[in-house]
């Protein structure tokens, strides 16, 4: 679990585990997960707002509950800087992770693969195939983007690649 | 699709639209309120509690405070500290701001108190004291944990309205106990009739209550006491006078005492102080001034004017009459003599006479006239002068040592004049003796005479050492009395002496008793003796001095007489002697003769020359010493027995009385040789010169001797004693020398002469001397009876010898002319 800071690793082990290994191809045994991705989700939820630490809006783009699309944000130097959020279901899924992207940074970081997909950290992959299947959607958010905004956001922003929508408002206004 | 997952999909929609809790950190929080201040928002001051978490606006804090007092009544600031977890600093800030503001708050000692409270504990303590009649202060005080003094303050304003009672010296008592212990001082306080330290009374009046109470009784403070009574003597319940707060005189003792000393003063005219003290006045002489202002304070007591008068009259008529009085035996017993002094001093007749020279005051209380003095001192110098006259000089006292030097100074110039004595002179001094001892044994007991007489001896032994000169008459002197007067008289002597040389005090008081008898009915003559002897004895010591002085003036002149008389009598003697000792040698080879010849000379020749020296040095001892001595010319008379002699030797001191013993010694043995070399060696030692007979000087001497000789043998009838004298001459005239023959040795002198003499002469001589041998043979036989035939043959044999007679004196003066 090292590579991860504290406050993270806290935050995980709060979230509730899953417990069927099903993927989305697996008709109710799906539904079954789905169920539980739900309860992880909102338990995470929770979580985060009660900590003041809410940081992400997500909610299921198809029926099958295989598409997500959502916001997330980050506050660096007292701005919010927000963006889309969207991510598929694999068909391997659990034991294949949901790949994250973030389409409204395509090209502007380096840690990022073509089509917005953000690079996680060497020590991801070994993680999550170690707990598959008790780690579900929400671990992935948790493990997964928290960290990379937390590390991607403020370089962004001082390099000048994104820039606070008032910032570029107003600089698109003048 | 089924209804579980839209729920839960609900759920997790619902969740995410749930407003997230804001969350801020302390840090922000902190920094969010100093913004505030900093943009004035907040424009009051901001406390924050001890933990620093909490801010507190100063209002809370006082509502806080405000809260915690109303709880009890009273809260300490510490504590108000603890409970609103404000730095104590801003607790006690904000309490004074309260009672500041509150007039029912009071902070004091780091407590805030309300009003109220004091209320319930004056309540409280209303309850208590009601129940026990008492409690101290101290006691409230320690149970509330406050100052008494406090207490005390916060009752005061309580007292007769919560508190029904009375506070006093530190004690709250009920009005009921107050009345008691009121009543109880008042009856006390009337009791008192004599000056009394109201402490005592309170210490009893406190044992009372505590016998009444028992063990529960609380001590009740003098101080309640105090002020009952002062209160009491205010309202005029009890009558007197307070002084240095603690000394109660009732006003009935007041007028006791002023009736006491009013009463006896007018009464005697005079009060003493001691009897002030004794009615309890202790500055006496204050009192009596402010009282009686014409009265005069003596040392010991207060008299009137007329006390003075009447002491005055007396003294004013002692003074004219020439007598003396004791003031003391005039005033009252209680007067002391500082009191006599003072007053005698106030009297007018005595300063008069004081001015005047006329009085004398002794002993304070004493007061002579000056005739009185006068006469006493010129009868006792008499007396003096004849006890001085009659007394031996031996003995000075040591303070008189100075006289002696002088005295031995003035005589070491006549030092070799020889000395001159009667036996008249040891008659008178043996006389006065006897008449000074009849004295002493009349005026003193046996047993002070012997301690008197001791030490008088002693002190003759201690003087020797004062000088050598002194010391040889001395032995003389006593040793002459010694032979003459026995032992009872010679330890009067001796106390004679003592008191010759200087009049003790002892003997003027003596005296002054003798002379003034009336001394005796004092009650202790003594204490008026002693001073007035020691105001006569440096004047009779002057007047004794000076006539000492005089009498060695005198005396000196007596003593170069003296000497120069004994020295010319010596030489005359010795020479003589010396002449006779020479003719001693004729008898030389025959020793039973040269015994007889040598014991001769000695009894009739040295003898006389030892007595004239022995007694002159007896004389120019008692010369020296200042005694009068009347010269007496019969010095010829004296003769002394070997028994005399050695007493005047041992009385003699030191070397000179072992040379006299040797002298004396010598006198009594067989060679005169012997007997010459003692005898120079004492006069020698008294530091007389003898001469020596040279060639000249003796035949001077001879040829007058012979000439004496031939004249007496011419002159002499008598037909015994001529033989001698013929013997004599005949010697003379043949062998040159004096010879001083016995009747013994006669018959041998005569037959020496044979060869000397023609055959006729010498049978003259012869014949003479048989017949003078038989006629004093037959007159030493006779029997005294007339009838008998010796006076016969006595009467024949005479008339034989006186026929002879012309022939004997024919035959020396023939050969005397022959010369």
């Amino acid at each position: 679990m090292e590579g991860w800071d504290p406050n993270t690793k806290s935050t995980l082990t709060q979230i509730p585990l899953l417990t069927t290994k099903a993927g989305p191809r697996d008709g109710a045994a799906w539904t079954q997960r789905l169920k539980e991705e739900y309860k992880a989700l909102i338990a995470y939820t929770q979580m985060n707002k009660s900590n003041d630490n809410d940081w992400f809006r997500i909610s299921a783009a198809n029926p099958e509950g295989t598409r997500w699309t959502g916001k997330c944000w980050y506050v660096h130097n007292l701005l919010k800087y927000e963006f889309d959020l969207q991510f598929d279901i694999p068909v391997t899924y659990p034991s294949t992770a949901p790949e994250l992207e973030l389409p409204q940074l395509d090209g502007k970081t380096q840690k990022m693969y073509r089509g917005g997909k953000i690079c996680l950290t060497v020590h991801f992959k070994p993680l999550w195939a170690k707990n598959c299947p008790r780690f579900g959607m929400a671990h992935a958010l948790c493990l997964g983007l928290a960290p990379w905004l937390a590390a991607e956001v403020p370089v962004l922003v001082d390099s000048g690649m994104i820039k606070h929508k008032d910032d570029a408002t107003t600089t698109s206004e003048s | 699709m089924d209804d579980e997952l839209l729920e839960l999909q609900k759920q997790f929609e619902f969740a995410q639209q749930a407003k997230s809790s804001i969350r801020l950190s302390e840090r922000n929080v902190v920094e969010l309120v100093q913004k505030l201040q900093e943009l004035h928002i907040i424009d009051f001051d901001l406390l924050h509690t001890v933990s620093g978490k909490e801010f507190i606006t100063p209002e809370q804090l006082r509502n806080d405070i405000l809260a915690e007092v109303r709880k009890l009544g009273r809260a300490t600031l510490i504590d108000l500290a603890d409970a609103t977890a404000v730095d104590l600093y801003h607790v006690e800030k904000q309490a004074q701001l309260i009672v500041a503001d509150d007039a029912g708050l009071m902070l004091i000692q780091g407590e805030i108190i309300s009003q109220s409270y004091w209320d319930n504990v004056a309540e409280e303590i209303n309850e208590r004291l009601q129940e026990s009649s008492q409690i101290a202060l101290a006691e409230i005080a320690a149970q509330l944990q406050v100052g008494s003094e406090l207490v005390a303050s916060m009752l005061e304003p309580r007292l007769g309205t919560l508190v029904k009672g009375r506070l006093e010296g530190g004690q709250l008592y009920t009005p009921a106990y107050v009345a008691r212990v009121t009543a109880m001082v008042r009856g006390a306080a009337r009791g008192i009739t004599v000056p009394t330290n109201l402490s005592v009374l309170w210490s009893a009046l406190q044992q009372l209550l505590h016998e009444m109470e028992g063990a529960s009784g609380v001590a009740v403070e003098s101080m309640f006491f105090q002020s009952l009574f002062n209160g009491l003597v205010k309202e005029g319940e009890v009558l007197g006078f307070l002084r240095a707060g603690v000394h109660w005189t009732p006003t009935v003792f007041a007028i006791a005492q002023r009736e006491c000393i009013d009463s006896f003063f007018s009464q005697n005219s005079f009060i003493s102080y001691e009897a002030l003290n004794k009615l309890g006045i202790s500055q006496p002489v204050q009192f009596l001034q402010s009282r009686y202002p014409e009265g005069i304070p003596l040392v010991t007591v207060f008299i009137h004017p007329s006390t003075i008068e009447m002491l005055d009259s007396a003294t004013e008529d002692a003074i004219e009459r020439g007598s003396w009085i004791d003031s003391l035996s005039v005033l009252p017993a209680s007067f002391g003599s500082q009191d006599a002094s003072k007053i005698l001093s106030l009297c007018p007749s005595v300063q008069l006479a004081s001015k005047a020279n006329k009085a004398l005051i002794v002993v304070e209380s004493y007061i002579f006239s000056d005739g009185f003095v006068k006469d006493t001192y010129v009868r006792m110098e008499k007396e003096m002068e004849t006890l001085c006259l009659s007394g031996s000089p031996g003995v000075f006292q040591p303070n008189d040592s100075l006289m002696v030097k002088e005295a031995t100074g003035r005589l070491d110039s006549s030092r070799s004049i020889e000395l001159n004595e009667t036996i008249d002179e040891i008659g008178h001094t043996k006389q006065s003796v006897e008449k000074g001892s009849k004295k002493k044994k009349g005026r003193s007991a046996g047993s002070t005479k012997t301690a008197v007489a001791e030490s008088g001896m002693d002190n003759q032994e201690y003087m020797p050492t004062k000088s050598k000169k002194n010391q040889r008459k001395t032995k003389d002197t006593s040793s002459l009395q010694m032979s003459e007067s026995k032992s009872g008289a010679k330890k009067d002597a001796a106390k004679m002496q003592e008191d010759n040389s200087i009049p003790s005090e002892d003997w003027v008081m003596k005296q002054i008793m003798m002379l003034v008898p009336e001394f005796d009915e004092q009650d202790d003559p003594e204490i008026i003796l002693k001073p007035l002897a020691s105001h006569f004895r440096p004047m009779l010591i002057n007047s004794l001095k000076e006539r000492r002085k005089a009498l060695f003036t005198e005396n000196a002149e007596k003593m170069k007489h003296l000497l120069d008389n004994l020295q010319r009598r010596l030489d005359e003697s010795f020479l003589n002697l010396q002449l006779y000792e020479k003719a001693l040698d004729l008898f030389e080879d025959d020793p039973s003769t040269s015994v007889i010849l040598h014991r001769h000379l000695l009894r009739t020749t040295a003898a006389s020359i030892v007595d004239i020296l022995f007694l002159n040095l007896d004389m120019h001892n008692k010369l020296k010493n200042g005694i009068e001595v009347e010269e007496s010319q019969n010095l010829e008379s004296i003769s002394f027995n070997s028994g005399e002699r050695t007493a005047l030797a041992k009385s003699l001191q030191g070397s000179l009385s072992k040379r006299a013993l040797a002298v004396n010694e010598a006198l009594e043995g067989k060679q005169v040789e012997t007997f010459m070399t003692v005898f120079r060696e004492l006069v020698e030692e008294s530091g007389l010169l003898l001469k020596k007979l040279d060639k000249k000087l003796e035949r001077t001497l001879l040829h007058s001797y012979r000439k004496d000789l031939t004249s007496q043998v011419s002159a002499e009838s008598d037909p015994v004693s001529l033989l001698p004298k013929v013997v004599s001459l005949l010697y003379a005239q043949v062998h040159n020398k004096a010879l001083q023959a016995p009747g013994r040795a006669i018959s041998i002198a005569v037959s020496r002469l044979k060869d000397k003499l023609d055959d006729s002469a010498y049978k003259i001589l012869a014949d003479y001397q048989s017949a003078t041998v038989m006629l004093l043979a037959l007159m030493s036989a006779a029997t005294g009876d007339e009838h008998d035939c010796t006076s016969d043959r006595i009467s024949s044999k005479r008339e034989l010898l006186e026929s002879h007679i012309p022939a004997l004196k024919a035959l020396v003066l023939a050969t005397r002319s022959l010369d």
